[in-house]
């Protein structure tokens, strides 16, 4: 089969291909064909009648190593074969593995866009916390100053009256100056409730946020409700106190004993000698002017 | 807030005034500054740069540095020289110097520096003239990009300032800018203080401010920048930019470092504000056109006020605007206002 293959490969090229008007024109009207196999087959003849003629190798030797070669032939044409096959399936899963982490690729970038997402929301609403917590203990300060105060004034008031009570002798006004103290420590007491309850809820909710990221929306409208409600709160809770500082949350802190040793120690030092540098500025006449006419001062 | 050293003719040397009543203190990242007034009808400003710098302690340096004028204290067996003369020495030994305070409020870095800074408050202030005298001090308002809490800051400094003998009282430090520079204006219009660690800003209507907040960029930003691209130290990246230098017009890849971080530094100014004004909250709204006054040593670059418009054309601003200045006092502005507010207080 081979050798027919390559005989007619072989005849292509040292051959010629003409039209018959084109054999007419050479004054040819009848051509001779002959197949390829049967040259195949003729020299094939060929080279066994020679090979015989020559007496190097009988017929069976000849015979031998035909089949042999088949065999070879064979042998090396299916191990191609299963070659070809296993690279073809090859190619197929190595397309399929593409495929795969092509898909996976995009997964990881969606998860990596909703964990930096995450993670900023949860940044801003842990800083949100923080916030809520600082204006908390800032009014629970003021609570406490303001208790404090309502504590001594209703002590000043009460001793006050005591001793009107006692010199005017009019019994009708004692039950009115004992329950004033009372109403004003009950109602500050509810209120240290209320605020305790409060820092206790913002703390459930920073837990809970810090341990579940994946959640973050709920714990975002959870987060605003609570604010609302806080602010809500201390608004009320600055109202029944009756300072209105306390929901601005400056509350003062004293910070004198930073200060409280230093002062007294004997520092080596040239500082006396030392002039600082002046500089000579415009005068502020006409913004003090300018002020106490604001003011209606002026 | 003050950052830079005024070079202009008026500088005297310890000279003695008689005051009225109350005082002025600039509590600056960069600088300090006292104000006063005097019996000529003017003001006058005590100045210290608010930094120091430690070496060594021998007998030749005490003796080296009492010679020259330079003040210096023993603290913790160092010799620790303070104020502009630390500042000169770190360029020349090309060191960092020390800074108690750091982006407008006291350093979490520095906190052994405290009885430094005091003994230069004590020594720009001088004694009260009469026990419980008026000081109001400047403090920075919060600030939008960075979370930061002034409330330990100002009660510091009320408490070092009761400790020297006086009546505390803490005024937001653009506020102080508004109080001593839109006088003309019924004290109606927005106060910028660009200091050495931050920006403040102030809306005010009538004296009474409407709105503050600071963005925590300032001078040393700008510094560290610098310092950062041209591979020097800050105090030198400082000097850079103090050197009068003007930043429409850089001559230098020096100062081009620094016009690009001025410009960089105006611009997110800007978009700071612009962005909290935007945002509506507390917003007053004004039927004229209010004027934008300038301040701090940051400002007094050269074409630091011309960038400044330049880049403020560039933004949509929304409220109307009349006019754009820098105040002529910009590194003693906010110490003239916080006496302003000192002496009605007095009053």
């Amino acid at each position: 089969m081979e050798s027919v293959t390559k005989i007619k490969e072989e005849l292509s090229a040292r051959s010629r291909t003409a039209t018959l008007d084109q054999l007419a024109s050479e004054g040819r009207k009848r051509v001779r064909l002959v197949r390829a196999e049967h040259i195949a087959q003729m020299i094939s003849e060929a080279v066994h009648s020679a090979v015989e003629q020559s007496g190097l190798l009988d017929q069976q030797e000849v015979d031998r190593l035909v089949e042999q070669s088949r065999s070879e032939f064979k042998g090396v044409l299916a191990e191609r074969q299963q070659e070809q096959a296993a690279h073809s399936e090859l190619t197929a899963r190595c397309a399929e593995q593409e495929t795969q982490l092509e898909a996976n690729e995009e997964q990881l970038a969606a998860l990596r866009a909703q964990c930096q997402e995450l993670t900023e929301s949860l940044a801003r609403r842990q800083a949100q916390l923080t916030e809520l917590q600082r204006e908390l203990e800032a009014a629970e300060a003021e609570a406490q100053q303001a208790q404090a105060d309502r504590a001594s004034q209703s002590a000043e008031s009460q001793s006050a009256e005591s001793q009107s009570a006692e010199s005017a002798a009019a019994p009708a006004e004692a039950p009115a100056t004992g329950t004033q103290p009372a109403m004003t420590a009950e109602l500050m007491m509810s209120m240290m409730q209320e605020l305790a309850t409060l820092k206790a809820s913002m703390a459930t909710g920073g837990g809970a946020a810090a341990a579940q990221p994946a959640a973050a929306q709920d714990f975002t409208a959870a987060l605003d409700k609570l604010a609302g409600t806080l602010n809500d709160r201390l608004d009320s809770i600055g109202k029944k106190v009756g300072i209105s500082a306390a929901v601005g949350g400056d509350a003062p802190v004293d910070f004198g004993g930073l200060f409280k040793d230093d002062g007294d120690e004997s520092v080596e030092s040239n500082m006396e000698n030392i002039q600082v540098k002046q500089q000579s500025g415009g005068g502020i006449a006409a913004n003090l002017a300018k002020l106490k006419k604001l003011k209606g001062g002026g | 807030m003050t950052e830079q050293e005024d070079n202009d003719t008026n500088i005297h040397q310890g000279a003695e005034v008689a005051v009225a009543l109350g005082k002025g203190l600039d509590v600056g990242t960069a600088n300090l500054a006292a104000a006063v007034q005097n019996n000529e009808g003017g003001i006058t400003v005590n100045v210290e740069r608010n930094a120091f710098l430690d070496i060594p302690s021998d007998v030749y340096s005490k003796n080296m540095l009492t010679k020259l004028k330079v003040p210096y204290v023993v603290h913790n067996g160092k010799l620790v020289v303070i104020g502009e003369a630390a500042f000169e020495l770190a360029n020349v030994f090309g060191r960092e110097t020390r800074r108690p305070m750091a982006d407008g409020l006291v350093s979490p870095n520095e906190q052994d520096a405290l009885p430094m800074m005091k003994m230069i408050i004590q020594k720009i202030l001088g004694e009260p003239q009469q026990p419980g005298e008026n000081c109001y001090f400047c403090v920075p308002a919060e600030s939008l990009d960075v979370d930061n809490n002034v409330v330990y800051h100002q009660g510091l400094f009320e408490s070092m300032i009761s400790k020297l003998g006086y009546t505390a009282h803490a005024i937001n430090e653009a506020h102080a800018v508004i109080f001593s520079e839109l006088a003309e204006n019924d004290f109606t219009g927005i106060g910028l203080s660009f200091g050495g660690g931050m920006a403040n800003a102030c809306v005010a209507y009538k004296s009474i401010p409407c709105l503050s907040f600071s963005v925590a960029r300032g001078g040393d930003w700008i510094d560290k920048n610098v310092a950062g691209v041209l591979g020097v130290p800050r105090s030198k990246a400082a000097a850079i930019k103090e050197r009068g230098i003007d930043i429409r017009d850089p001559k230098c890849r020096e100062e081009e470092a620094v016009a690009i971080y001025y410009r960089s530094l105006i611009s997110y100014v800007l978009e700071n504000i612009k962005s909290r004004f935007e945002s509506g909250q507390n917003m007053p709204s004004f039927n004229e056109p209010i004027d934008i006054a300038c301040a701090g040593g940051t400002s007094m670059v050269g074409g630091f006020i011309e960038v400044f418009r330049d880049e403020f054309a560039k933004i949509d601003f929304p409220i109307p605007v009349g006019r754009i200045f820098r105040s002529e006092e910009a590194l003693t502005a906010v110490a003239k206002g916080c006496l302003v507010a000192a002496a009605i207080g007095e009053e």
